[in-house]
């Protein structure tokens, strides 16, 4: 069954993730009239659109049979993967994280951090957590009543939350946001390195390729730094770490600072932008959470599926299979679309309510199986404790001006919310 | 004879907690249900990590 073709136009287009309605709408049709099928946008290759919540942890939940790094892990068009195979010498990816790897690499790769990611070993982090809280929310209160929040306070509040963690001090940061930006916002004109307001897929790939190569430039003489002097920092882990035996492999080395630097905190300032955005158009649901703030892991559970910053993954089969009835054929490519899931019908009563007390809420923002975002428990715990310390002192809430997403078929979410407010 | 005290489990690929004491009524695993009582073919219900996979920690 083949999906009409304007719906899978819409659903790789990063101008339509960025008015999100019309991804919305696309979506909702496409799990009531043919919830796994067959897309074909122009330039793309074919690929399986797997839209249900239990069908996207069917498939995640089978890492053997259906595989990240087999073909390209997230959308690109035949001409970009043509242009990335030639860069790599085959391979169809820039980086090689733990988000292009399969099994026995990505098992031995994800342990080299997995502890250090488990809550029982975050909470010796609340503390320092909670004194850069407290400064972006006095921040906050400094700016007078006015701010766009996403740009103050929601990007800055986790970039330097992780790169202290991570050991990138504090006067690189702006430089790891702009990277940060351009590699997600690739095809955002505001966002992206060129800034162009259209770019053919070889000026995208190139300037991809340009961010990356920025990004590894940087990494590398940290990785010499830390190789020679180590410290208490997720540099040194990764720069001193054994794998198989033996250091990191230079670009699985350079990609893993590179989904630290990246995915460590974007997502996160997305999901923080997102949950003050619904507040403030959902005065009731401020409200609620005002008067009973043991609300807050609720509503960062409903901000997350809410605001699903990753909005696909891609995995190739590696056998014939059948999901949900249809034959998926051994080499077949596959889009996972999670704000799909995290708004299906079957699953979540009302999905496209916004409820601070939504129980249960068990979304698939992170992924689900062997996959699962490493780093959701500091996340949450980074958003638990700026709500902690922003909600008491917030006593109203309300946009001012028209809040605006990224455009990204990825990783999108707000990059302005301009909001009036009062703090006590 | 003296119960034994309630034990905490934890999935080892995301991090999500099974405290015996609490049970998860969501999963059908009503408050007290002891570890040995949940089936071999369980799985962990945020990221379908096998039972087997689960190890005993101190919180």
């Amino acid at each position: 069954m083949r999906i009409p073709q304007e719906i899978a136009e819409t659903i790789v287009g990063p101008k339509a993730y960025g008015e999100n309605k019309p991804v919305d709408d696309a979506f909702s049709y496409l799990r009531r009239e043919m919830p796994l099928a067959i897309a074909e946008p122009e330039g793309f290759d074919p690929f399986w659109v797997v839209t249900k919540y239990d069908d996207i942890r069917t498939v995640e939940g089978q890492n053997e049979l259906f595989h990240n790094g087999d073909r390209a892990t997230t959308l690109v068009t035949k001409e970009g993967d043509r242009m990335v195979r030639e860069m790599m010498g085959g391979s169809p990816h820039l980086v090689r994280s733990l988000v292009q790897m399969d099994n026995p690499d990505h098992m031995a790769y994800r342990k080299l951090t997995q502890s250090w990611f488990m809550p029982q070993n975050l909470k010796k982090l609340e503390a320092r957590i909670r004194e850069i809280a407290r400064g972006a929310v006095d921040k906050m209160a400094a700016k007078g009543g006015e701010c766009d929040f996403a740009s103050d306070i929601a990007f800055l509040y986790p970039l330097h939350v992780i790169m202290e963690i991570l050991g990138v001090p504090e006067e690189d940061e702006p430089t790891m946001l702009k990277l940060t930006q351009e590699l997600f916002g690739a095809a955002d004109p505001e966002l992206s390195r060129t800034g162009e307001q259209e770019m053919t897929d070889e000026q995208r790939v190139l300037a991809l390729q340009e961010t990356v190569g920025e990004f590894i430039a940087y990494f590398s003489e940290m990785t010499k730094d830390r190789r020679a002097h180590p410290r208490e920092d997720a540099a040194s882990v990764i720069a001193n770490g054994q794998v198989h035996g033996g250091p990191l492999g230079e670009l699985e080395a350079m990609s893993y600072y590179i989904i630290v630097a990246t995915a460590g905190h974007d997502t996160t300032s997305n999901t923080t932008a997102s949950g003050l955005w619904a507040l403030a158009e959902n005065p009731d649901q401020f409200a609620m959470l005002k008067k009973d703030p043991s609300l807050i892991p609720n509503y960062l559970d409903e901000s997350i599926r809410w605001a699903t910053p990753v909005k696909h993954f891609m995995r190739t089969a590696t056998a014939d299979a059948e999901v949900a009835g249809q034959k998926i054929a051994k080499g077949d490519w596959m889009m996972l679309s999670y704000p799909s899931g995290n708004r299906d019908e079957d699953v979540f009563d009302d999905p496209f309510s916004f409820k601070v007390d939504r129980s249960p809420n068990k979304h698939v923002a992170f992924g689900y199986g062997a996959h699962v975002c490493l780093g959701q428990h500091l996340g949450k715990m980074e958003m638990r404790i700026l709500w902690e310390e922003l909600l008491p002192r917030l006593d109203s809430i309300e946009l001012n001006g028209a809040a605006e997403l990224s455009q990204s078929n990825f990783v999108c979410g707000p990059k302005h919310v301009p909001i009036r407010y009062k703090m006590n | 004879m003296a119960e034994t005290e309630f034990k905490v489990w934890q999935c080892q690929t995301c991090g999500y907690i099974y405290d015996e004491a609490e049970g998860d009524p969501d999963e059908g695993l009503e408050p007290g249900t002891r570890w040995a009582d949940i089936p071999e073919d369980w799985v962990c219900p945020m990221c379908g990590t096998p039972k087997s996979d689960f190890e005993m920690i101190e919180l």
